[in-house]
């Protein structure tokens, strides 16, 4: 198999993860895990482990069902009429559609960030505060500190401590999706799902929001679903390719991109299809 | 649950992780949230039914008065005799003339507003550009915001007193104003008609001579008509045709906006399509999008029809109240009454205590109007299902 | 068809669509300026010193001594009629039986004439009615009331064929020669010293109660009475509409059972105002006995089930217009369902429902059909929710702008004298009604703006 022509460049604090971490520490656990819209399989049996505390990367060309599985993960797809799963998909010791899963527990536990930013038409600080507030967080000074250090940690406080009370909708598109972050880091998520957070972004908001990733990674668990495959490569540790529903390869970013197993990986990383 | 400790982490408030709930629920929370979520969305059908119950109630109750008309007297007549004098002993409830006179002026209105309000509709959404087609939009909302019941103070207080002195000279201008683009439209086209069978060198003349000859016949007999016209004496203002121009003003807006409604349907591309072949607008308008929005005007024209029939006020306050029919029965000048006019005018009369015969009829007629409005509604939401069927594949 | 021929039937075509719109706006105009220019004059006139008067003895306003002294003076310019009158009387005291005969009716009729336009004589005792009390208030009414002492109407029957002409003759023919022959000149000459008019704003027309069945004052019970049955009907149809919406969109499937429901909605949007009436009376006052007759309270019910399709339809337009995203987000924030409709998609819908809302107010506001039977009474005093017991007040009947409109051009006994007062409250209910669809088309405006950001 020739080497992809593909320029990586893998920075030094990453250099030393071990291969084994999905083992050793996963956090997401998929067994032969399929999700179905009616009839139509958009997931195939896809087993694989995100591993606690990395970023791990989803990739695939459109309609390969990458963001469907992120969905899945904290159970967004419910909301489809007709979507129903089969295996297993474990988060920490639970089976995320058991029976007896709190499916609002499960959400304030994992995190979502989406390919638009979203914010409410609210103040900026509504906006952050709305996690905690339905945790039952009512003291405003309370709320006051967790809106600042979410703030802080989603990079935003700088820009916008002086007009929180203003609409988020009048934020520019890179902050308005930076604040969405802020916002789910605000009720302190275990893991934080991201679907395309920057594709509909600017090339300098982009690179603020893979500065956010890089920072937050260590302190929590990232899924990021992309498919830019130069963001994959600089964001995520770990990195999943999915074709047609199917898992093709999973493994270390640096080796999926630089020496792909399977023949589907290469021909899509080296911008063959897709 | 074990979790990676980070100096950024411990931070955390411990407010927040006290607060959150476990992932997993007892077997009886989980049990107890389902019946929560189950009763409240019970509750929310059951609110959202009631406007389902006060439909079916305004049906029962008004069966229910209706129906002892029918014990008391019969529905022959009811319906076959044009005999009403409720008050008189016996009293007489023949209602035809009633049920006429509710289609006349729902006929005059029609007439008048689907013509207007389809070509509107038409200029709205193929012709108009898009910042006048703005400017338009007001006029139709004011026109469907105005009261009722000024516009009928308007049809009893101003225009029945002007239908009364001038009508015959404001109805021999509108033949004039209303016949000469008709009449032109028409002029042209048969001559067109008539040069074509021609041989093509005789054919500009003969096209010419067509027209002159074709316009001074309608000339002459717009001319006529428009003296037959003015010559015409008005007894009273408070007539079929005052309601019917009244209600014809009062259904445009609705007949406006929901054939505009369904011309816009009509892709650009079935337009784009027609104009490539070589078609003019006009012949793209007629040819294509009409027919392609037909059953969603069919619609509009139902929904006006409902307005013009439900109205009660403009045919109270205007048509004059008598309950005759009209001599020929298209006699538009005459006063006639409407169902809609009777059960206002007679129900504060009638005794709805004891449940007098003279009491049940008017729900007798509401029944009418019930049922008559429940069909064009039905056969609206049938008619708009058979459109959008059309339309998609 | 020839390539000219079809360009002009293109041109023809496209002219018919401009007069069709050009009609429809002309219809519009026409219908709007008479209302509104009359209507305006019901705020805005010449008022006579008997509308200061008027104003002064029934609502204590104005100067006292300015007034008074102005009636003074138009007193003064009056006494040359009654001196006349009296001269007559003597005149006729020496007059034989049957002379006397002759003039005694021209004499009653000048005088009821002389009454309607200048009041009674101040020396005569106070009549019963407020009516029969003043003059002419407004100099519109007086010049009418002086064509009245000028002319008297005959008709003329010479065509056998059609019905009688009206024609006007002088009365002066009829005192020839007596003492009233100077009248005639002389009230058409000092008319305005007589009554004195002067142009009055009139703005408390609105807020005015009426006098003696609204030959004077203003229209504040009607008005009264529409606000507080538009606003009861919303405070019904509003939640059950919003309720409503955010079951059919939110939660209800697209099960047979569910489209049963929505054509029920539909087909209570088409049931005929007039059924409302009928029903509101069948079941809220005969079955529910709710009230014992006509209350605002069963009014308000009939209308809120009026308004309630519109309500929901404009609610659920605005519910499903809030973009998915905002649901998602705050579903991923562990959110409950309902939590995420109360507290993000309501809110960010809100200008929506607002819109259908005020929309739904002006229909309520301007429907006549459904209160005749449940609510509205032709003359009665303003609601007042201070003085009496809540319910009380709940349970009563109200007069209403549109009945009262109804009411006066119809069945008043003097409609040609009140005309102003009936063009007044129909420009107040158009101007209501108005009012509330730029306040719709205001939030509408605000909506994009807010959802764009």
């Amino acid at each position: 198999m020739e080497a992809p022509a593909f320029d990586l460049n893998i920075p030094e604090a990453r250099a030393d993860v071990p291969e084994s971490a999905p083992q050793e520490h996963p956090h997401i656990l998929a067994r032969d895990f399929s999700v179905f819209y009616g009839s139509n399989a958009a997931v195939r049996q896809v087993t694989f482990n995100i591993p606690r505390g990395l970023v791990t990367a989803v990739i695939g060309p459109s309609g390969c069902g990458k963001s469907t599985f992120l969905r899945a993960i904290n159970r967004m797809n419910d909301l489809i009429p007709g979507c129903h799963t089969r295996g297993e998909l474990i988060f920490g010791d639970q089976n995320v559609y058991g029976p007896q899963i709190d499916v609002a527990a499960l959400r304030q536990r994992v995190g979502m960030v989406f390919q638009k930013p979203n914010p409410f038409p609210k103040s900026i600080f509504d906006n952050v505060a709305y996690g905690p507030h339905i945790l039952g967080i009512r003291d405003r000074r309370k709320l006051a500190e967790i809106v600042e250090r979410s703030l802080m940690r989603a990079a935003l406080w700088e820009e916008v401590k002086d007009r929180l009370s203003d609409n988020a909708l009048g934020l520019s598109g890179g902050q308005q999706q930076r604040l969405c972050v802020a916002r789910a880091l605000a009720i302190d998520p275990d893991v934080l799902l991201m679907d395309e957070p920057t594709s509909a972004l600017d090339p300098r908001s982009t690179t603020r929001i893979e500065d956010l990733i890089a920072e937050l990674r260590g302190t929590y668990t990232i899924a990021i679903v992309t498919h830019n495959m130069q963001q994959a490569a600089r964001v995520s540790d770990f990195t999943a390719f999915l074709y047609e529903g199917w898992l093709i390869e999973f493994g270390l970013t640096q080796q999926l991109f630089t020496r792909p197993k399977e023949k589907q990986t290469e021909d899509y990383i080296t911008g063959r299809f897709g | 649950m074990e979790r990676e400790q980070s100096p950024d982490r411990e931070q955390s408030p411990d407010a927040l992780a006290a607060r959150r709930s476990d992932l997993l629920m007892s077997a009886r929370a989980s049990r107890a949230k389902r019946v929560v979520a189950f009763a409240g969305q019970s509750l929310l059908f059951l609110l959202t039914s009631s406007s389902a119950i006060v439909v079916l109630f305004i049906f029962y109750f008004i069966f229910k008065d209706a129906l002892p008309f029918f014990q008391l007297r019969s529905l022959g007549e009811f319906l076959g005799s044009n005999r009403w004098y409720p008050t008189a002993s016996p009293p007489e409830f023949g209602s035809l003339a009633i049920f006429l006179g509710t289609g006349l002026v729902t006929l005059g209105s029609i007439v008048l507003a689907v013509p207007l309000g389809v070509s509107a509709a038409v200029c709205l959404s193929d012709i108009l550009p898009f910042g006048l087609r703005q400017a338009v939009k007001p006029v139709i909302e004011i026109l469907a915001a105005i009261p009722s019941v000024a516009y009928g103070f308007f049809a009893l207080v101003v225009f029945a007193p002007l239908l009364q002195e001038s009508g015959g000279r404001l109805l021999s201008v509108a033949v004039w104003l209303v016949g000469v683009p008709i009449c032109g439209l028409i002029v042209i086209v048969l001559s067109e008609s008539v040069a074509a069978r021609l041989p093509s060198e005789q054919r500009a003349g003969g096209r010419i001579v067509a027209m002159l000859l074709l316009g001074v016949l309608t000339v002459w007999g717009l001319y006529r008509a428009s003296r037959g016209a003015a010559g015409l004496e008005i007894v009273s203002g408070t007539n079929a045709l005052n309601v019917s121009i009244i209600l014809g003003i009062m259904a445009l807006p609705t007949v406006v906006s929901v054939s505009e409604d369904a011309l816009q349907a009509v892709g650009r591309e079935l337009r784009e399509g027609s104009y490539a072949l070589g078609a003019t607008r006009a012949e793209t308008i007629l040819r294509v999008v009409i027919p392609a929005a037909g059953s969603g005007i069919l619609a509009a024209v139902i929904l006006g029809i409902m307005r013009v029939i439900g109205e009660t006020m403009v045919v109270w306050m205007a048509s004059g109240n008598a309950a005759q029919i009209p001599d020929p029965w298209y006699n538009f000048l005459e006063p006639i009454r409407t169902l809609t006019a009777t059960i206002a005018g007679d129900m504060g009369e009638a005794d709805h205590v004891t449940g007098s015969a003279r009491y049940h009829v008017l729900f007798a007629m509401a029944l009418s109007l019930l049922a008559i409005s429940f069909a064009c509604n039905l056969a609206s939401e049938w008619v708009v299902r058979v459109q959008r069927k059309k339309l998609k594949g | 068809m020839q390539l000219g021929t079809r360009r002009l039937l293109d041109r023809a075509f496209s002219g018919l669509g401009f007069i069709s719109i050009g009609l429809m706006a002309a219809s519009l105009l026409v219908i709007l300026t008479p209302i509104f220019v009359r209507g305006f004059g019901a705020f805005v006139f010449q008022g006579t010193i008997e509308f200061r008067r008027m104003q002064l003895e029934r609502f204590e306003r104005g100067d006292r001594d300015e007034i008074e002294a102005e009636l003074t003076t138009a007193r003064r310019a009056r006494q040359p009629v009654y001196e006349m009158l009296d001269a007559f009387d003597t005149e006729m005291g020496e007059m034989g039986f049957l002379e006397r005969r002759e003039y005694e009716g021209p004499r009653e009729e000048l005088e009821d004439a002389l009454r309607e336009l200048l009041g009674p004589r101040p020396e005569d005792p106070v009549p019963v009615m407020a009516r029969d009390q003043y003059g002419a208030t407004r100099w519109d009414r007086a010049r009418e009331k002086i064509d009245l002492v000028l002319y008297r109407t005959e008709y003329d029957y010479s065509d056998r064929t059609r019905m009688g002409v009206p024609v006007s003759v002088p009365r002066v023919e009829d005192f020839r020669g007596t003492a009233l022959e100077a009248l005639f000149d002389y009230v058409e000459l000092h008319a305005t010293e007589m009554l004195r008019p002067r142009w009055t704003l009139y703005l408390r027309f609105l807020t005015d109660h009426s006098i003696d069945a609204h030959f004077f004052g203003g229209i504040w019970p009607e008005v009264l009475g529409t606000l507080y049955l538009t606003l009861g009907a919303m405070i019904f149809a509003l939640p059950m509409g919003v309720v409503s919406a955010i079951y059919l969109v939110e939660y209800a499937g697209e099960g047979r059972l569910i489209s049963l429901l929505r054509t029920f909605i539909s087909t209570l949007a088409g049931v005929p105002s007039i059924v409302f009436g009928l029903f509101g009376l069948a079941f809220f006052i005969n079955t529910l006995k709710i009230t014992e007759s006509k209350s605002l309270l069963a009014g308000s019910l009939t209308l809120a089930t009026l308004v309630l399709p519109t309500v929901i339809r404009a609610s659920e337009e605005a519910i499903r217009s809030v973009p998915t995203t905002y649901r998602e987000a705050a579903l991923s924030l562990g959110a409950s369902k309902w939590r995420a409709i109360v507290t993000v998609i309501l809110p960010a819908s809100l200008p929506g429902i607002l819109t259908g809302v005020v929309i739904s107010m002006g229909r309520a506001a301007g429907e006549t059909a459904p209160i005749i039977f449940t609510a509205a009474v032709s003359v009665g005093k303003a609601l007042d929710f201070a003085k009496v017991k809540f319910w009380e007040t709940l349970s009563e009947a109200t007069p209403a702008l549109p009945w009262n409109i109804y009411n006066l051009a119809t069945e008043h006994e003097a409609v040609d004298e009140i005309r102003h007062v009936q063009f007044g409250m129909v420009f107040t209910l158009v101007m209501l009604v108005l009012i509330l669809n730029a306040t719709a088309i205001f939030l509408r405006a605000r909506i994009s703006k807010k959802l764009r950001g």
